[in-house]
């Protein structure tokens, strides 16, 4: 299996001495092509820290983070800046969708941000949009979008242009749980077709979706639940 | 319960064999919630005794197999008030993990929180189970396993919300505790 992945002893710590705060302790942790890893813990129990790491939005103080090859620790701001365009995607439970730019708009800008032709990077656009069933939506603004639409938006601007990394905080947080359900299963579907998600929630019925569901305490990773792999579904009428 | 107004509400629809009742109930309930076949005659033995039901066969001595019931009148209104009134919930059980959890609490020498989480972990596994059940049923077709899906994993959802919450309030007195 490709390893998409890899925090190897990775740890984040803020300040020193007597006020050092230690956000994430020394964690080990690889997630594969196809897998679906969902993150479950208390707040500030380390959960974003470690979503920030491995999406290139911060550096590890100690050990180290590789994603899709390349050690976000050693990385120039330039390639680490490449690496968050073309290889991770991220959903969170703040859309922050463009209000004055359509669906087709908003999904366009990490290519257009990255120097791909505009007529390119509408196509792919469009391309995305259709993958989360929006095709027909394209030109509409976010405010004419329902929340599960425009969160079905923010994942398609998360996985334009075939980033195969998508880390999502929370991202069903503000849907009714019908809406939140299609929500993971997109997530589902980028795994089962090649890709990778990580996702942090409070929600275990969400999390549940994952092939692996790891727990976290006060920044360390205490236990980790895995899908059985024939599961069993047993009623008894009462 | 459950069973006897199922079958009563199968029978208001049209007179049946105990098998034919079997496999509709088990059609109805998303094809998931095996029914044991005497559990089914001895449920329509007590529905005719309470008037619900009537045997359409005029011989009373043929085998089970081979009688056909219907509704009664009485049993068409105790069909009509069972769905038309909600359900009340029983007084809740003494449930073996809350009682496993405050015996451990009141222990002292026990950790809750690994013990907790040992039942979190293994929840999550089970919710992991009804998902992939869930993720390959198809929204249209299989509609009716869908909702009971759904039951079952709202009951777990619900069992590890509360885990949370032991959690959280025993780390708060703790905290306290250490202050």
């Amino acid at each position: 299996m490709t390893v998409l992945v890899q925090l190897d002893g990775a740890a984040r710590r803020f300040g020193s001495g007597h006020t050092e705060v230690t956000a994430l302790h020394p964690t080990s942790l690889t997630v594969e092509a196809s897998e679906l890893l969902a993150v479950m813990g208390p707040s500030g129990s380390g959960k974003t820290t470690l979503l920030s790491l491995v999406g290139g939005l911060d550096r590890p103080t100690e050990g180290r983070v590789v994603v899709a090859g390349q050690d976000v620790g050693s990385l120039k701001a330039r390639d680490l800046a490449i690496l968050r365009r073309r290889t991770v995607g991220y959903v969170f439970q703040d859309l922050n969708l463009l209000a004055g730019l359509t669906a087709r708009e908003n999904v366009a800008i990490p290519l257009e941000l990255d120097g791909r032709p505009i007529g390119e990077a509408r196509a792919a656009a469009d391309a995305a949009l259709d993958s989360v069933g929006l095709a027909n939506l394209a030109d509409r603004f976010p405010d004419d979008l329902s929340g599960g639409e425009q969160q079905r938006v923010a994942i398609a601007r998360a996985l334009v242009g075939g980033r195969q990394i998508l880390l999502a905080d929370e991202p069903t947080g503000a849907l009714d749980s019908i809406t939140g359900e299609s929500v993971m299963r997109l997530l589902r579907a980028h795994c089962d077709g090649g890709g990778t998600a990580i996702l942090v929630t409070h929600d275990a019925a969400h999390a549940a979706w994952a092939d692996r569901v790891v727990f976290l305490r006060d920044g360390r990773m205490v236990d980790e639940a895995r899908a059985a792999s024939s599961p069993d579904l047993t009623t008894t009428a009462a | 319960m459950s069973v006897r107004y199922g079958l009563l509400a199968l029978l208001d629809e049209a007179p049946s064999h105990g098998y034919q009742l079997k496999t509709a109930f088990e059609r109805r309930t998303g094809g998931n919630w095996a029914l044991n076949i005497g559990q089914v005659y001895t449920t329509i033995q007590r529905l005719e005794r309470d008037g619900l039901v009537e045997s359409l066969d005029g011989d009373p001595a043929a085998d089970d197999e081979r009688r056909a019931y219907r509704i009664t009148q009485a049993g068409r209104s105790q069909l009509a008030a069972w769905f038309d009134n909600p359900v009340v919930p029983e007084a809740p059980a003494r449930d073996e993990l809350t009682i496993k959890v405050l015996l451990a609490v009141a222990a002292g020498d026990i950790d809750v929180s690994v013990l907790l989480q040992r039942q979190r972990r293994a929840s999550i596994e089970q919710l992991q189970a009804y998902t992939r059940r869930k993720a390959k049923a198809d929204p249209k077709r299989d509609m009716a396993f869908l909702i009971l899906l759904d039951a079952l994993i709202f009951r777990t959802e619900a069992e590890i919300r509360w885990l949370d919450a032991c959690d959280a309030r025993i780390r708060s007195v703790s905290k306290e505790a250490a202050r």
